[in-house]
Order: C-alpha cells, then structure tokens, then sequence
C-alpha cells in the first residue's frame, strides 16, 4: 500500500512541477492577443490624430488662427500660480495651475494656453502673471504686445524665466515666425 | 511517504522563475537632460509628456507632425514618439522607430536607454529574442545602477530561453556590488542547480544566505536563496545540511511557510519525528490558502503515526479531509464567479480612471475571494500584461465614445460654414465689384509718370496744392491779360510788375519746399505701392476663398464623413478585443484555480490512503484498534 502511494504521489508530484512550469511561461494565446490589442491600439491612436487635426481645422482655420504659449525658464526667483491673458481688450484665458502642471513647465514643456480666430489686422494682448516671487512674496506682474495679425496663423511665446543680474523674474511676450 | 514527492512542486516553483529586482520603468528616463524647446509644438507635447499623458502628448505630436509645425525638432520628436508608444505598450511601433533613428547620429545615452527599455518591454511580454536583440544594441555601458539592471536582464532572457550555460558564463563574468549583483548570484545559483551543479551553486546561495539585509527587498531575497538552497539539498538527500539553511529563513515573512516544511522534512529525514513536529504543527495555524500550510495536514499525521500515535494520525487526516473538502469548495465558488466575469472589473474598479501607461501597477486588490487565491498569479508578466492591455482597450473605447459625441457637433460646424459662405456671397460680391484694382494700379501708374517729369523738369509748380495751384493759375491769368496791354501805360506797368513780383514770391516758396514735396510724394507713391500690393493680395485671396472655403468645408465634410465609421467599428471592435482579453485573462486565473484544486484532490487522496492505512492496521493488529478512530 505505501509503495503505492508513493508511486500515486510521484505521478502526481511530477504533473504539477510541469504544469507549474507551462504556467509560468507565458504562451502563444498571450502573444496572439497582445499582436492584435498592439496593432488596434495603434489604429486608435491614428484615428485620435485624425479627429484632433480634424477639430482643430474646423474650430480653428490656419488664417485666422492664434496660438499663445507659456514657457518657464528655472524658477528660481518666481513660482507661477496663475495666467490671465487679454486680447483686444477681453478676457480670453484665465488659467490656474497645478503643481504637477508647473513642474512640467520647468523640465521645459511649453503649455499651449489659448487658441483662437482673429481678423487680420492690429491687435494688442496683455498676459498677467500672479505667483510666488523673491521671498516667496505675492507677486503680480503684466506684459503687452501689439502685434499685427497677417493671413496665415500666428504664434505668440509668454516666457517667464529668470534675470540673475536684478535676481527678479522676466516677462516676456515673444512673436514667432 | 516520501518528502520529495511532496515538496517537488515547492522546488520546482522556487527555481522555475528567475528573480528580478523591483520592476520600475521610467520612460521619461529615455529623456534624462532638460529638453531645448527649438519647435513650441514639440513644447506642447513635452508638457503633457511630463505630466505622464502619454497618450494625449502622442495624439498631439501625431497631429503636428500632419500639420508641419515641427521644422526644426523632427528627429527629437520622432524619438519622442518612440519612448511615447513605449510608454503605451507599443513595443512594435517602438521598435520600428528606434531601429530606423537610434544611428550614431544620436547621443550614446539616449541611444542606448532607448534601447534597454525597449528590451524591457519585450522582456515583459516575452518576446525574448527581440528583447536579447535590443540588449545586444547596447554599445558601451549604462549610466549607474542601469548597467547591473541590463546585466541582469540579459541573464534572464538567456534563463527564460532555457540557455543556463550562457546565462551561467554572463554572471559569472559579471562584477558588480549593488543590489543588483545579489539578484545576479542568486539567478546564478538557480541556473547552476537546473544544471544538477549543486555543489556549484551551493556557495553562491549559501553566502547570499547569510547576507546582511539593508532593506526587505533584500532580506525577502537572503530568504529566498535560503529556501532555494535548502531544498535543493533536501532533494539531494543532504537533511543535516539543509536543516542549518532553512532555520536561517525569518519565521514570519514569505518564504517562512516553506522553510517551516522544508525543516519539517529535514528532521524527518534523519527520522526525528517529533523534531518534525514542531515547525509543522506552527504551519497548521496559518492561513490554508497556501500550498505549505496545506501539505502539512499531511505531514503532521505522517509523523504522528511515525511516533505510532496512530489515533492522533488518524484524527489529523479526518480534519485534514473537511479541511480540504470545504477550501476546495470555496475554489469551485471562485472559478464560478471568475466565469460569471466579474473578475477584471472588481480588480479595476479602485483604478484611477484615466491614467495610462505600460509602468502603470495595480495598487490594490479588492478583497474577494477569488483575488485571495491569486496573489502570485496577479503578481506575474503575464497577468500584469494582459491587465493592462485590458485597461488601456477600456480607457481607448471611453476616449472614442467621447470623439463619437464631437461628431454630432462637428457636422453642425460644417453646416454652419455652408451657411455662412452662403450668406456672405452677396456682400463678397458687392465689395469686389466696388473696388477696380486694375484702375488704381493704373492711376497710380499715372502719378508715377507725372512724378518723374516734375523731377526732370524740376517743375515745382508740378508740387504745388490745391490752393497754391489755384494762386498760381490767376497770377498766370494776369499775366496772360497784362501781355496784351500799352507797354508804355504806366498803370499797366505796375500792374505787370506786381505780377511779376507775385509770381516771383509764389515761385519762391515752391521752390524752397521742392525737396522735402518731392520725399513726401516719392514716399506717398511707396506707401501707396504697399498698399496696392495688399489690395491686389486681398483681392486675389479673397477670389480664391470664394472658390476653395466651399471645396475646403466639403473636403472636411467628407473627412467627417469617413471618420464616423471607423469609429463605430473601431469601438466594436477594441471592444471585442477587449472581451477577448478578459476571456484569455479569466481562463488563466481559472487555470491556477483549478491547478490549486488538482493539489487539494492529491492531497485529499493520500490522505485517504493513509486513513485507510491506519484503519487496516488497526483492523488487522490486535492492540493497535485502541490507538486507532473508528
């Protein structure tokens, strides 16, 4: 009897090894299903693109487009909480951010804050800057630019960086071609 | 009953995976230096990148490569895109971008990063031959602690592929003091046993066994080893021995349950059953869902009826069956309710929606039963792997149910264009109609010949306004009249004099502002040549507006209108996909289920045997009926 159980338990003992190995392998069923999830994400991820183009062509045609951007240099004598941007004289943006989202800013991301239509012509945008600045004291501070809005669109920098010689953040408003 | 028919399992489980550190993938470590932002589009995508939207900073970096707006960054933002596919899974996209950029164009750390987590990642759904080609891309060495972690993963893919000697001669060459090299010794020592090379390997897991441990990574790691080493010289039938290692194990920890039965068999190899006793009878009062707790209602018994306590053996094994029986219950309750599919969505359902990405980790489990029962199993590549592509197909099938709502506005945007094109057409045509460019072109054209003979003749009159023009007409008509008068007239004389002196003084002042008339017409003439020139440009975008808004709101139509399909059918089928992988992921999890039953079913007929055993015995034997339950 006890041989036999042995014999039993051996049979059994070898079954479960193997199986404990096929388990812990993963398989073709896995590979096959992870080719097909791989390949349809990348058909969404072509149809995303399609529809944000897409969208942004009908809200927003290239010649009467208006993109303004905001970038931060180091941060050392300035920590921004917050940008409200005026164009023409009307509030268009007024955005609040997270820390995450200054963070991002500092690595060297640059935020796309606003995106419009405006006519062709002369137009003034004044952007208003309120954080934290030297001393950690409250700090608001203002730019303007005027600018000329020709056919075609137009692409405008808010840069905050840091001017060492005056150890006081910098704001600027800058035009790109 | 023999210990290594029982325990095989055990060390087969402890040496069937090779272990790795913890599995922490930065893809943003591709980009490690601050980027210069040359393009404010790559910009934008570097600020959604850094807030780990990997697919939003995809779709917008898709979006401005199709709109031309990166000119001077489209190698960077290629690459970009690789670590951004990478970030979602997309091994494949991944490496088809690295191939064709990572050249030695590129810097050698964002080269060689690029390619080692690329192996990463093919290494995490198994395809092993692209992860061992990616690593063989590697030129030169990885920045810090990176460099043990390649090493490492290169002895994995080699383990996993079953190609031990290889994988032997890499860690035995490779030298290395941080955490790493432990992982590396012990994967080591797991090659070597696989090899039979015990006495190889010995050393290797003997010294990581007695390792100091500066954090519980590492001590779960020394017990591992130790556990490893103890049962390899169980099965080797070296009891003594492996009885030193396996006390070595910390008595509450992972590896605790394994080392209390390893040592249980160890004392009973020397036949110290009652020394057996003790760590088995410690396993009985922990938790039964573990394979060692569960092999002890065996061993227990076993020894019981070794020290001829044959009722007390009896008395365990009956337990041991309503044990059994009731644990192998609630496993079939679980299988059904992991077929009833309620399995993912339970998992997922603390899931913070929205946040994607191949590094995501489960962060907690719901407490089901199911769940309990598969711990490692969730735990593996495997599963981690198929959870996520499950994850991301839902989190794809929301984000296009989303654009599916846009739809709807997008075709009120298109009519609302047809309209006012429409509308605008009678005012277009009236102010077209209303200005000739051609005869300002040509007027102007007059005034320029004009000009340029005022100043060859340097006729100053020719500058002269609308007033001063007039005053020198009459003075002209005056002269005109007095020509014909008496010369001899004195009157008549004055008056020619007069004139002459007024004509004089007119003259005077033209000439004296000639200079400074003749800048301000030549400049009235340039400014007017600009704005001539906008004018005609107008003109011409204005006529060409006319014509191309309609074609371009048709042409957007007829993108709306493809578009609307294919995100039907898309989102039918990411959703099939989806319902795939909960299957595959459901048959897996029932798979270990049902393995854990076929153990208790084992464990449950050697009980009955040695029931039945004791029972004959005690049957058969005069005397030994009192020893034994009825």
């Amino acid at each position: 009897m006890t041989r036999w159980i042995l014999i039993l338990a051996a049979v059994l003992a070898s079954s479960l090894a193997m199986g404990q190995d096929v388990a812990s392998n993963p398989g073709s069923a896995f590979k096959g299903l992870d080719q097909d999830v791989q390949s349809l994400k990348k058909e969404v991820l072509d149809l995303n693109r399609e529809l944000f183009v897409l969208e942004e062509e009908l809200l927003f045609p290239a010649n009467t487009q208006v993109a303004v951007f905001v970038s931060m240099d180091v941060g050392t004598f300035f920590s921004l909480d917050s940008v409200t941007l005026k164009l023409d004289g009307k509030e268009v943006g007024n955005y609040l951010y997270t820390e995450r989202e200054a963070a991002a800013l500092l690595k060297g991301g640059v935020q796309r804050l606003y995106l419009g239509n405006l006519k062709v012509g002369n137009h003034e945008m004044v952007a208003f800057f309120s954080g934290q600045g030297p001393h950690e004291r409250d700090y608001r501070r203002g730019a303007t630019l005027t600018f000329e809005k020709g056919v075609g669109a137009k692409y405008v920098e808010l840069k905050i960086s840091d001017r060492q010689s005056q150890q006081q953040p910098e704001f600027l408003i800058k035009e790109w071609e | 009953m023999s210990k290594f028919t029982l325990s095989a399992g055990i060390l087969s489980a402890l040496l069937s995976l090779p272990v790795y550190a913890k599995d922490e993938v930065v893809p943003q470590g591709v980009f490690t230096a601050p980027q210069i932002v040359r393009d404010l589009y790559y910009g934008d995508v570097l600020f959604h990148f850094y807030q780990d939207d990997y697919f939003g900073s995809l779709t917008r970096l898709g979006a401005s490569q199709v709109l031309g707006r990166l000119t001077q960054q489209r190698d960077e933002a290629e690459l970009l895109q690789g670590a951004l596919y990478l970030s979602l899974g997309q091994h494949v996209e991944a490496g088809r971008i690295f191939r064709s950029l990572l050249n030695d164009n590129v810097a050698d750390g964002v080269r060689n990063r690029a390619w080692f987590y690329l192996a990463k990642v093919w290494y995490q759904r198994s395809y092993l031959a692209e992860a061992e080609q990616a690593l063989a891309s590697i030129k030169g060495k990885l920045p810090g602690p990176m460099e043990g972690e390649r090493q490492l993963l290169a002895a994995q893919v080699l383990l996993y592929q079953e190609r031990y000697g290889e994988a032997i001669h890499l860690l035995e060459a490779w030298q290395s003091t941080d955490d790493s090299a432990s992982y590396a010794r012990f994967n080591l020592g797991v090659a070597l046993i696989r090899q039979d090379r015990l006495d190889a390997a010995a050393p290797l897991l003997d010294g990581l066994g007695m390792s100091g441990a500066a954090s519980q990574e590492m001590a779960a790691l020394r017990d591992k080893a130790n556990v490893a080493l103890g049962f390899a010289l169980l099965k080797a039938n070296r009891p003594a021995e492996a009885r030193v290692i396996l006390e070595r194990v910390r008595l509450r920890g992972p590896q605790s349950n394994k080392a209390l039965l390893g040592l249980g068999w160890a004392e009973s190899s020397e036949n110290h059953f009652r020394e057996a006793l003790a760590p088995w009878l410690e396993l009985q009062n922990r938790d039964l869902l573990d394979a060692a707790v569960q092999e002890s209602y065996l061993a227990v018994p076993f020894a019981y009826a070794k020290l001829s306590a044959n009722r007390q053996a009896a008395d365990t094994y009956v337990h041991a069956l309503g044990l059994f029986r009731e644990e192998g219950m609630r496993l079939d309750q679980s299988i059904a309710a992991i077929r009833a599919g309620g399995m993912l969505d339970a998992i997922l359902q603390n899931d913070a929606v929205g946040a994607q990405g191949w590094y995501w980790q489960l962060a907690e489990l719901p407490d089901a039963p199911e769940t309990r029962y598969l711990y490692h199993l969730l735990a593996s590549n495997e599963f981690q792997e198929g959870l996520k592509n499950y994850r991301d197909l839902k989190a794809m099938q929301h984000n296009l149910g989303a654009w599916n709502q846009s739809l709807a506005a997008f075709d009120d945007m298109i009519e609302t264009r047809r309209r006012a094109h429409v509308e605008r057409q009678p005012k277009l045509r009236e102010a077209l109609g209303g200005v000739d460019v051609d005869k300002l072109e040509s007027g102007r054209n007059d005034f320029e010949s004009r000009l340029s003979l005022i100043e060859r003749d340097h006729d100053v009159v020719g500058l002269a306004n609308a007033a001063e023009h007039q005053q020198w007409m009459k003075i002209e008509r005056i002269e005109a009249a007095l020509a014909d008068s008496d010369p001899a007239d004195r009157a008549f004389q004055e008056m020619r004099e007069k004139a002459r002196m007024l004509r004089g003084v007119v003259y005077w002042d033209l000439s004296a502002s000639y200079k400074a008339r003749l800048w301000r017409e030549k400049k009235q003439l340039r400014e007017l040549d600009v704005a001539l020139k906008d004018a005609r440009k107008l003109q011409i975008l204005v006529g060409r507006a006319q014509v191309d808004a309609p074609q371009r709101t048709e042409e957007l139509a007829a993108r709306v209108g493809r578009l609307a399909p294919n995100l039907e059918s898309l989102s039918a089928r990411l959703g099939a996909a989806a319902d795939a992988q909960r299957r595959y992921l459901a048959s897996v999890a029932v798979a270990e289920l049902e393995a854990q039953k076929d153990r208790l079913a084992s464990y449950t007929m050697q009980a009955q045997f040695a029931l039945a055993s004791i029972y004959d015995q005690a049957a058969t034997t005069p005397g030994l009926a009192q020893g034994a339950a009825p």
